[in-house]
């Protein structure tokens, strides 16, 4: 809270101080206009009686999950902008955060819950809904539970979960445990898995890193699309312009990547890169810093261990070899590390494009490796780690002997089993786990907010498992592609009318919570999934019920309870964030997980779980550093190109793109919207004889779809890029029919160590339609 | 009928001395094209603001959708050496703005402190304005009046209340454009506010990375200005002698 007030102070001496000096020193910069918002003042009551008021709540357009403040007019949202309490983002928003409105008032949202007539599943198959009651919906649920429960099988039961609030994960967690399920999947292992299991190789922590943009001085982006789909996406955002012209040094920005993207167009260079040969590129830049001395020596000396080790590797890189693989000049190559070693502090940032491939933790490990070899590690300007709000710890679940011994029971997602050792969560092993009953049969399912069937590689695949499992029931604001399959639909609130706390993905170092209050009343019989968790769980009875009793009054109880340890709840609701402590920098003693209690830059921690897991490990011993080929899916000859699908700005990750706003802007850089173009690299479609506007078909050795094609000068000659996010075929007048879906064309391909579902490694040939 | 917009009411051209109008501020912005991120959110923010109604398929394969404010990105070069340059285009509000000159129905005009307005109450849909304006500024309304609220039902269902923030009632059949928010402006003059630093436009307000600046350019003081004289500047077209109010700084 201090803190908030004292950068205010700060914000308003830069103010006044720029605009005394700007002349003379020439700041070359913009100051940050005052967050405040211009309409603060009482309404006039001119007009009739009307009633206004400003609500501080959450984002949940992405991850990110930003402070915002909506005005709320008659009990109409009218407005969003963000919270200027808020430190993460300087109380910024990204432009998905206006599109809340539109989210919450999407004219097709379902009212009550829903009851399928229909017993035959599929995609183009009208489930017949007929509305139901709660207490009808809710009391099927509760008998299908109790009856799980009662054969002492509740691990047949699997929840699957897409982007919901941190309150709403950490209910149905405890759900989930109270029930005796382990088979809670989120959508991790689409996402970032591999990233995160880098980071844990080199220092033990198994999460995204924090970055001080505000200190660094260089960034090296491997892929990082931090402009579209990076997270938290509001910070980045401010922070690019702070960076570029609010200091008295304007940042390098160096950006790698097959496509040119909107952040590659931002950045002060683009080099485009062979694509999956990112960690390549790593281990080339290592090596010319080891061969030139130019590492942080006090750093590697004091803080690091297995440096030696790691020299062998890289210097099996040597920079010829690295340049053929990648296709970038030696020189270049030489040149950006030559910049990235001597710029202190200087950022290495991978993207989904470097990490979702079949070695991915690898690559992901090779550029961390990178940051520890300058000693970017906890430093101003460096990588930092990210804290937690400390929430009020709650009494441990009421577990009766039927949920410990399900419990016990092997996941379907196959983490920790001898298919994947090391994993913690493998999404895209549900639907063959379902379809084979690996190791055992699904009788019945929960779906939370998740539209797997449209996110994962391979949609097929989805669409045959939900087909096979006996019972789905599906929590969505909307009837999303997943939702067809349900058997029972319950129709929950949006992010705006309910009740939960949120903290961001890992961005800036500090940490920081944000309250999320209902701003106005829930559409029809809407309810929050976690109010809905609680009425089962009471439903249940026994251990179950008895495991949510002492968490406070309802959804609101439960929020007021867990943030009782940060801040008093009338504060919050007033304020809606509430602020960490200042973030410490190079806390080297206590910091890294390994164990050698260093920067490990020869993991420990993988050697542990190679030593515990036998055999299959060995396979990973040798598979290690990997860096001289990509395992593709489809022969080159037949399939020349590799496909490139990437997340715009615009698309939105819980599962609906229903949104005007979004759709009409959904490509800047190629002017369009309500579409999917192929990009095709313009020589090549000269020589394919594609022209622009050409109706193309696009073919992978698992499926082929047909779309416009976009002759393009920024994509590598070899690369064929299609934007996600639409192709959606359930629901919805602004987004059905609209575009395709290149998730259909991708392979199954897993990181073996993290269990990443990869995306950048499926071949694809083009010809005209 | 109950007017479109409730627009002040100027008199144009008018060539007096009085001592109040030498105090007239000139608005204008400043657009960082090294800070901006072209990530829409100014273009959202319009939207959101003004009730610009958002277009479908169909009307931007005619290029019939109304934009107050759209990014447009214009690449030089071939790979691997290309530029995309993504410019956020607002109205210019020109201080001799050529689609006042056309305007045969003195539906458009230039306000004393330099924001151009179109009347819709005045304007008969000719498009000369739109066929003048250099930088495509302009969009013509095709929509039917039963489609006036273009599916914004989070919009206050009573009009009266929208007094407090102009949503503006939408009219079929003439061409509207960017305000520079001036609704904002004049209240927060109204209130005794600072335009620029506690006052600005909808897509200023919304950047969220401070790329834009606001204010009045004859303030040494403000925000513009002080971002005007920060480095290089250029304005688009400047050729054509429109002298625009909105000025870019290049990467």
């Amino acid at each position: 809270m201090e803190r908030g007030e004292s950068s205010n102070m700060n914000r308003r001496t830069f103010l006044k101080l720029s605009a005394l000096t700007g002349a003379a020193v020439g700041l070359h910069q913009i100051t940050p206009p005052s967050s405040v918002v211009s309409v603060s003042h009482p309404p006039r009551k001119k007009h009739g009686a009307f009633e206004e008021k400003w609500v501080p709540t959450s984002c949940l357009g992405c991850s990110g999950r930003c402070a915002i403040k909506v005005r709320v007019v008659n009990g109409r949202a009218v407005k969003i902008v963000g919270n200027p309490f808020s430190l993460l983002s300087d109380g910024k928003v990204c432009p998905r955060a206006h599109v809340g409105l539109q989210i919450l008032y999407d004219p097709e949202r379902i009212g009550s819950p829903l009851k399928r007539s229909n017993r035959e599943k599929g995609r183009g198959i009208d489930p017949q809904w007929s509305p139901i009651s709660w207490d009808q919906a809710l009391k099927e649920i509760k008998d299908r539970l109790r009856s799980l429960r009662e054969i002492h099988k509740p691990h047949q039961l699997l929840m699957l979960h897409g982007l919901n609030s941190k309150s709403t994960e950490d209910m149905l967690f405890r759900f989930g445990e109270a029930f005796g399920t382990p088979n809670i999947v989120s959508g991790d292992g689409l996402d970032g898995e591999a990233e995160k299991t880098g980071n844990w190789m080199a220092d033990g922590h198994h999460e995204f890193s924090a970055y001080d943009f505000d200190r660094t001085q260089y960034l090296l982006l491997f892929g990082a699309d931090l402009l579209e789909s990076g997270r938290p996406l509001s910070r980045l955002l401010r922070k690019w312009g702070k960076i570029r012209r609010e200091r008295p040094s304007r940042v390098k920005i160096v950006m790698v990547h097959p496509r040119y993207s909107v952040t590659s167009a931002k950045s002060d260079e683009w080099i485009p890169i062979f694509p999956g040969t990112e960690g390549t590129l790593a281990m080339g830049m290592a090596y010319v810093i080891l061969q030139e001395k130019l590492y942080d020596k006090a750093f590697i000396e004091r803080w690091t261990a297995g440096f030696e080790n790691y020299k062998k590797v890289v210097f099996r890189f040597p920079l010829e070899q690295v340049s053929t693989i990648t296709g970038i000049p030696s020189y270049t190559i030489q040149r950006l590390a030559r910049e990235f070693a001597m710029t202190k502090p200087a950022i290495a940032i991978g993207g989904k494009g470097a990490y979702a491939l079949p070695e991915g933790s690898y690559h992901g490990y090779a550029i961390r490796c990178l940051n520890g070899l300058v000693g970017s590690i906890d430093i101003p300007g460096g990588l930092l780690y990210q804290e937690k709000p400390n929430y009020k710890t709650i009494p441990p679940v009421a577990e009766d002997q039927i949920a410990k011994k399900g419990r016990k029971r092997p996941l379907i997602q196959l983490g920790g089993s001898e298919r994947f050792p090391f994993a913690r969560s493998v999404t895209n092993q549900v639907p063959e786990s379902i379809l084979k009953d690996i190791p055992y049969s699904i009788e019945m399912a929960i779906g939370f907010n998740c539209n797997f069937m449209m996110t994962a590689p391979s949609t097929k695949r989805w669409e045959e498992a939900m087909k096979k499992v006996p019972f789905y029931i599906h929590l969505s604001p909307f009837v999303s592609e997943m939702a067809l399959y349900a058997d029972i639909l319950l129709p929950t609130t949006t992010y705006l009318e309910e009740w939960g706390y949120e903290h961001s993905s890992p961005g800036a170092g500090f940490a920081e919570m944000r309250i999320k209050q209902p701003v106005v009343q829930p559409y029809g019989e809407a309810k929050s999934s976690t109010d809905i968790l609680l009425m089962l769980a009471k439903r249940l009875g026994g251990s179950v019920e008895k495991s949510f009793t002492s968490l406070g009054e309802g959804h609101e109880g439960f929020v007021k309870l867990r943030t009782s340890s940060l801040m008093d709840w009338k504060g919050l609701l007033e304020k809606g964030v509430w602020v960490g402590p200042e973030y410490q920098y190079k806390k080297y003693d206590r910091i890294f997980n390994t164990p050698s209690k260093r920067f490990e830059f020869s993991s420990g921690n993988l050697e542990t779980l190679i030593a515990k897991s036998g055999k299959r490990g060995e396979r990973q011993r040798e598979d290690r550093h990997r860096y001289d080929a990509v395992r593709f899916l489809g022969e080159k000859e037949s399939y020349p190109f590799v496909l490139h699908p990437y997340q715009p700005l615009m698309a939105f990750e819980h599962g609906s793109q229903n949104y005007p706003w979004a759709q009409e802007i959904y490509l800047p850089l190629q002017g369009t919207g309500w579409d999917t173009p192929v990009e095709i690299n313009s020589e090549t479609a000269r020589r394919l004889g594609i022209r622009e506007g050409d109706e193309i078909w696009v073919e992978s050795p698992f499926s082929k779809i047909k779309a416009r094609a976009k002759c393009s000068e920024g994509l590598q000659p070899e690369v064929i890029a299609i934007p996600s996010g639409q192709g959606h075929y359930a629901y919805g007048r602004w987004q059905k029919g609209i575009g395709v879906n290149p998730n259909e064309l991708i392979g199954v391909d897993f990181d073996g160590i993290s269990g990443q579902a990869s995306y950048f490694n499926t071949r694809v040939k083009v010809y005209k339609a | 009928m109950e007017s479109a917009v409730r627009l002040p009411i100027l008199i144009q051209g008018s060539k007096s001395t009085r001592p109040e109008e030498e105090k007239m501020p000139k608005w204008a912005m400043v657009i960082d094209l090294d800070k901006c991120t072209g990530c829409q959110a100014c273009i959202v923010a319009c939207k959101a603001e003004n009730n610009v109604p958002h277009g479908s398929p169909e009307e931007q394969r005619r290029r019939r959708d109304i934009y107050w404010n759209k990014i447009i990105a214009v690449t030089r070069g071939r790979y691997p050496k290309v530029q995309t340059e993504l410019i956020p285009m607002p109205c210019m509000q020109c201080d001799h703005p050529p689609c006042v000159t056309v305007c045969p129905a003195r539906a458009t005009y230039r306000r004393e402190d330099g924001i151009v307005i179109q009347n819709y109450r005045r304007c008969i849909g000719c498009k000369y304005c739109m066929v003048a304006c250099p930088y495509g500024a302009r969009s013509f309304n095709f929509r039917k009046q039963d489609e006036m609220e273009y599916h914004r039902p989070d919009l206050p269902p009573d009009p009266g209340s929208r007094e407090v923030w102009p949503f503006p009632v939408r009219t079929q059949g003439v061409v509207e454009k960017c305000t520079f928010c001036f609704h904002r402006i004049d209240r927060g003059i109204r209130e005794g506010k600072r335009i620029g630093v506690e006052v600005l436009p909808a897509c200023v307000e919304a950047c969220p990375s401070c790329a834009m600046a606001f204010g009045d350019l004859d303030d040494p003081q403000s925000p513009v200005s002080i971002a005007f004289g920060s480095r290089t500047a250029f304005r688009l077209r400047e050729e054509l002698k429109t002298n625009p109010k909105v000025i870019y700084l290049p990467r």
